[in-house]
Formats: structure tokens, sequence, C-alpha cells
């Protein structure tokens, strides 16, 4: 394998959590090459039509050349309009910006209405651009440590890295002796030292030395040593949002302000000159312009002046695709007292594509609840009769108290000392936690010995 | 990266001034445009021997660039805490040029002079050596400007002091276009660079 092919390779960052999320089984929409839904893939279940249409409009995005396009997924609360929006991230790959806010977030002190939706806005627009970058790629002939002759003195080290045609010798520094005895690297390692960052990739071990050891873990890769000069200047490609570019333009230490996320009020001058720098751009060829994928949960909670301000935003060439989503039905529109489906004015609704998503069936919410069950590492019996359970839970009260009924049950299955999860577990806290519907009969029962009660309950 | 700046292949048509300054003289050229490229160049004094050739443009978000240095070294930045760095006995490129020729000079080379191969390859000089001990491959930027390929036949080098000593003939065109701007440098006396205090003279 050639170390050329291999430059994409990012280390694994250790440190990550895995925490298990709502929709983090999640892995795309589950089409097929012809676009079509199958039943059950990327974590996807069912609603088939709505992910076909949410299909065709990832093609649009991929394609690139539309801007200022909607859709609005709407339906019942749990019918999977925000794991189809997530589908639609994870199809887009690592490159596409995704935005995710939430309609009441646009409300702040901090800024206005329309200042937020501005940024949120243009964070979903990214801008590729070409870097170049010096890397340091060889392999490691020897390093040296020494420590200092007081206790508290910092160490110093040196290293020797040679490719087929050369050798030189580097002073390391007490990080980077850090991270070279962290990563365990030692002679015959190819390494890759990224000058910027500091940083280093081990790419594997060099094929000359893998003679040297008489049994390799399945996980060392062999690499050929690398050729021509240590440092080489590599291409990188950014992607930076506009966002992203405002605020480093809009005060002096504009990267720090990216960082804590502190960016207030960017002046229309900034954002005219960075649309005018990044269209000069496109015209020399020094950066591609990618519109991405904004998605506005709860919908119904931005006011009328909010939907006004999108109507014309969404008509700028350069407006990315947006995604909306509501589970609200004819509501009033925020800040007026008309009604109006959604809860959206119908001049905005006219620009949409909607996706209606439509309640699950029983095969499907059975499929659901196995793959969350195996998202979060749940065993169940294999007479089903748990499945079984939890299906007729999903159907008659709510899919989303089931799912969490699955991580209690294993919880208290675990302390039983039992590995699956039995029907008499489920029971068990079913009987512990009650669900919504169950709480408004309760309320209508014991209203009059809670306080605060003025209106009866029906 | 100094060879494709948006300038003129044989560095004409910019606003120069001239400046003395401790035994050098600098003559800074500014090319207006979209993007303004500015090159300082430093002369010495009494031989005439280009020193320091630099440019510097904006940088990609608009603000202001650092200094590229084509030839001459940047003033030494102490980074004490510097996490890897080239051990300072390791052999390092730098250009002095002649008149007549483009001078690249590698020092902290001992290895005797049969070791090292010298070769134009695909319009970059490239330095091998026989024990795998140093290989170098770079452009000649001027070259690139003027847009003319490299010759095997105007390259030579010889081994002396620990230093690889690499010539690489100017073309003509080149010496032609040089030797006006030494007449030119020559007849110029050179402003006086401001200075504290200094006040604007009243013209009325």
């Amino acid at each position: 394998m050639d170390v050329s092919q291999m430059a994409g390779i990012e280390t694994k960052d250790v440190t990550r959590l895995d925490r298990v999320g709502a929709h983090s089984h999640i892995l795309g929409l589950g089409l097929d090459d012809s676009g079509q839904a199958r039943e059950s893939s990327q974590g996807m279940v069912g609603q088939l039509r709505a992910r076909r249409g949410a299909g065709i409009f990832l093609q649009m995005i991929k394609q690139g050349k539309v801007a200022g396009r909607s859709i609005l997924l709407a339906g019942q609360p749990g019918t999977g309009k925000t794991a189809i929006a997530m589908g639609l991230a994870q199809s887009l790959g690592h490159d596409t910006p995704f935005h995710m806010i939430s309609g009441s977030e646009v409300f702040s002190m901090e800024m206005s209405k329309t200042e937020a939706l501005t940024q949120a806005l243009r964070r979903a627009i990214g801008v590729r651009i070409k870097e170049e970058s010096e890397i340091i790629e060889g392999e490691v002939v020897e390093i040296q440590v020494d420590r200092p002759a007081s206790q508290t003195g910092a160490k110093i080290g040196k290293m020797v890295l040679k490719t087929t045609d050369m050798e030189t010798q580097f002073d390391l520094g007490s990080k980077m002796i850090e991270q070279l005895t962290k990563e365990k690297i030692s002679a015959g390692d190819v390494i890759s030292i990224d000058k910027a960052t500091g940083r280093i990739t081990r790419l594997g071990k060099s094929f000359t030395r893998s003679g040297d050891y008489d049994a390799l873990s399945t996980n060392t890769r062999l690499v050929s040593c690398p050729d021509g000069e240590l440092q080489k200047r590599k291409e990188v490609v950014h992607v930076v949002t506009l966002h992203d570019m405002d605020v480093i333009n809009s005060r002096s230490q504009g990267f720090i302000a990216l960082f804590s996320g502190d960016t207030g009020e960017i002046k229309s001058e900034v954002r005219d000159q960075i649309d005018q720098r990044v269209s000069e751009w496109r015209e020399q060829g020094k950066a591609d312009m990618m519109s991405g994928v904004l998605f506005i949960d709860e919908v119904h909670m931005l006011d009328i002046e909010c939907f006004s301000y999108l109507n014309r935003a969404l008509e700028s060439p350069v407006a990315p695709i947006v995604i909306f989503a509501t589970n609200r039905g004819i509501t009033t529109i925020r800040g007026t007292e008309d009604q109006s489906p959604h809860g959206i004015p119908t001049d905005l609704l006219d620009r949409t594509l909607i996706i209606p998503t439509k309640p699950y069936t029983e095969e499907e919410l059975s499929q659901i609840i196995r793959i969350r069950g195996e998202e979060e590492n749940v065993n169940f019996d294999d007479d089903d009769e748990a499945i079984d359970l939890l299906t007729e839970i999903a159907k008659t009260k709510s899919l989303r108290y089931a799912m969490q009924l699955i991580t209690t049950a294993n919880v208290y299955a675990r302390r039983q000392k039992q590995s699956t999860i039995r029907i008499e577990h489920i029971r068990h806290v079913l009987s512990l936690f009650a669900d919504s519907k169950t709480a408004v009969e309760k309320l209508g029962q014991y209203q009059d010995s809670l306080i605060g009660q003025k209106k009866k309950v029906e | 990266m100094t060879e494709n700046l948006p300038i003129p292949g044989d560095l004409s048509g910019g606003k120069r001034t001239v400046f003395v300054v401790d035994g050098r003289k600098k003559v800074h050229t500014v090319w207006e445009g979209p993007d303004e490229v500015e090159m300082a160049e430093e002369y010495d004094l009494s031989s005439d021997e280009l020193l320091v050739r630099k440019f510097k443009t904006k940088n990609k978000f608009g603000g202001e660039g650092e200094w590229i240095f084509e030839i001459g070294e940047p003033p030494i930045k102490h980074h004490f805490d510097e996490e890897l760095r080239e051990s300072s006995n390791n052999p390092y490129l730098l250009r002095s040029d002649k008149v007549e020729a483009f001078v690249f000079r590698i020092r902290n080379l001992s290895y005797p002079l049969d070791v090292y191969s010298v070769n134009v390859e695909d319009n970059k000089i490239v330095v091998r050596t026989s024990n795998k001990k140093y290989f170098k491959r770079f452009i000649i930027p001027d070259m690139i400007r003027l847009k003319l390929p490299l010759e095997q036949k105007a390259l030579s080098f010889t081994h002396t002091g620990n230093t690889l000593i690499i010539s690489y003939q100017k073309p003509q065109v080149l010496l032609t276009t040089e030797r006006v701007w030494r007449e030119e440098r020559r007849r110029t006396q050179g402003q006086r660079p401001p200075q504290n205090g200094d006040v604007q003279c009243p013209t009325s």
C-alpha cells in the first residue's frame, strides 16, 4: 500500500464519548441506486414515500445547482421527521454544511431575529478553499530522548527521519516527545507530521523493517518508505462556511470568536465584502461554493416577521436548501391572529414542497424497536413476547415511550442479573413510568387535589 | 509560491521607491490592482549584490499577508517552544546570486564531490546523493516567471568548505534586463527613509 494513497487518514480520537442519542441509529436514507426506499435500511424503517421524496431532494442538493429550495416535513409526532432530516444529513457526507436549529432558537437576547436567521442561513453555505500545508513524512530511523540532569527540567530529544533519498535529524520539544511516547512510535514506523498543528499521524510500519519482527499484530499496516523530500507541500481542501468567514472578518480576534460562540451582530458591510470576495474567488477558480442544508425544526415557533424575512432570503442566489419540520396542524401564525396550516403563512407554504409523514404500521413499529434495541446493545428474549408488548405500547401510546422503556427495562433486567429482556421486565417498568396519555387521564381524576387547576381537563 | 504571483515576468511595471539604509540600497516596488503585490529588494551598497528579495500580498481572508522570502532569510524568530525543528547541523539551502548566474549554496554538506548528482528534472533542479543522505528539489522562480525552461547545460556545481555550490547561467534576456536595472540603481541616489521628527517642508 503506497503512502500517497493513504493521505486521507486521520487519527482516531480516543477520547470521543460514545453516547447513544435518540437518532444515533440513523446512518442514511436507506435508498437503493434507483432511489427506491428499502423497507428497512441504514436505520430507517417504513415511511417509504417520504424517504423517496427526500431522496429526490438529496439528488438536487448533491448536484449543487439549485439554491433556495425548501421542503416541509409535516406529520404527527413520532413519525420520523427528524429521523429523515438526520438521514439526509448523513447521506450528504462530511463536506456539505448541515446546520440544524429549532424554531425557538431565533429568539435570543443577543441578536435580533433576522440576524439569527441570517447567521443560520450562512452557516449552511460552504466555501471550498484549496490551501497548501507543509507536512513532514518519513520513516523513523531513531528516536533519542534524554532526561535532564535535574528532575524538573524538560526532556529534550532528537529524532532522525528518512526517506529513500535522504535523512534529516530533528530536535524535539517536550510536547512532541509526549506525543511520540503516547503513540509508541519507534524505529521503523512511517509517520506524517503536520507542521502547522504539530500533530503526528502514524501511517504504518515500513516494509523494509518487517523482517525485524517475528509476529505483527493484525492492526499493523505495512507501508513502503516514502521517497523524495521529507518536507512536502500538500494541498488540503478546507470547507469554511460563510458564517465562519463573517466572524473572522468582523473583529480583530475573529478566530477566538468562532470558538467562544459569542458572535453578536455582524455588520452588513462585512457580509457584502465577504460575498464580493467569494464571487471573485469563484471567478478565479480559487474556491467553490457549496450550498448546504439548513434544517429548521419546530418551524411553527417562528413568527410572522421571520416568515417574511425567509420569503425574501430564499430568493437570493446564494441561499441554501432549507428543510422545515413541524407537527402542528391548523394553528395560529405567531405574531398574528390568523390561522394557517402548520402555523406557516400560505405564501411561504407556496414556496415549499411538502412531504407528509404517516403514522407507522405495526410491522414497522416492531422493526424500529428491534433496531433501537441493537443500537443500545440490548438483547431481547427469543420468543419475542417482549417485543410484541413494546409494539403494542408503541401503537396505543407512543413510539417514543416504547423506546424509553427499552433502556429502562434493560437497566432493570441487569439488576435482576438477567442478560435478556423478558416480558416481566417490560411490565415492571411500565408500571413505574407513565406516558403522556396516561398522565392526562390521571390528571382528570386527581385534578381537584393538584395545585393550580382552573379549567377542567377533558 | 513567489513564481506565480500576478505580476509581469520580468518584474517590470510597478511603482518603485529606493531607500538607502544601513549600507544597503532598498528598492520597494508596488503593483497596484485587485491583488496588490509588494516586492522589497536589498542590494549591498558597495558590491551591488542582491541580498534579499521578498514579496508580500494580501492573505486569503483579506488581512495583511506575510513577507515571503525568495532570496535571503527572514529574521530569525526564536521559537523557544517550537516542538519540532531541524537540527542546526542539517544542510540548508540559500541563494547568493552573481551577476552572470543564479548561485545556490547548500551548507553543512560534508560528503565528497563524487557523491552528488545535480540534474534538471521536470523544470526543477534536483540534488541527489549516492549515500542517500541528502535530497533536494527546488525551482528557480525567476526562470518560471520568465516562462523559460531550465536546461542541463547551463547547470554546474562544485564542492568546497562543506558547501555544495550550484550555478545556473542566467539567460541572455535576463542579463539585458538586469543591466538596465543596475544602471537605474546607480543613477538614483535614493531617498532618505522618513525618520522620527521629520516634518514636511511647507510649500508656501
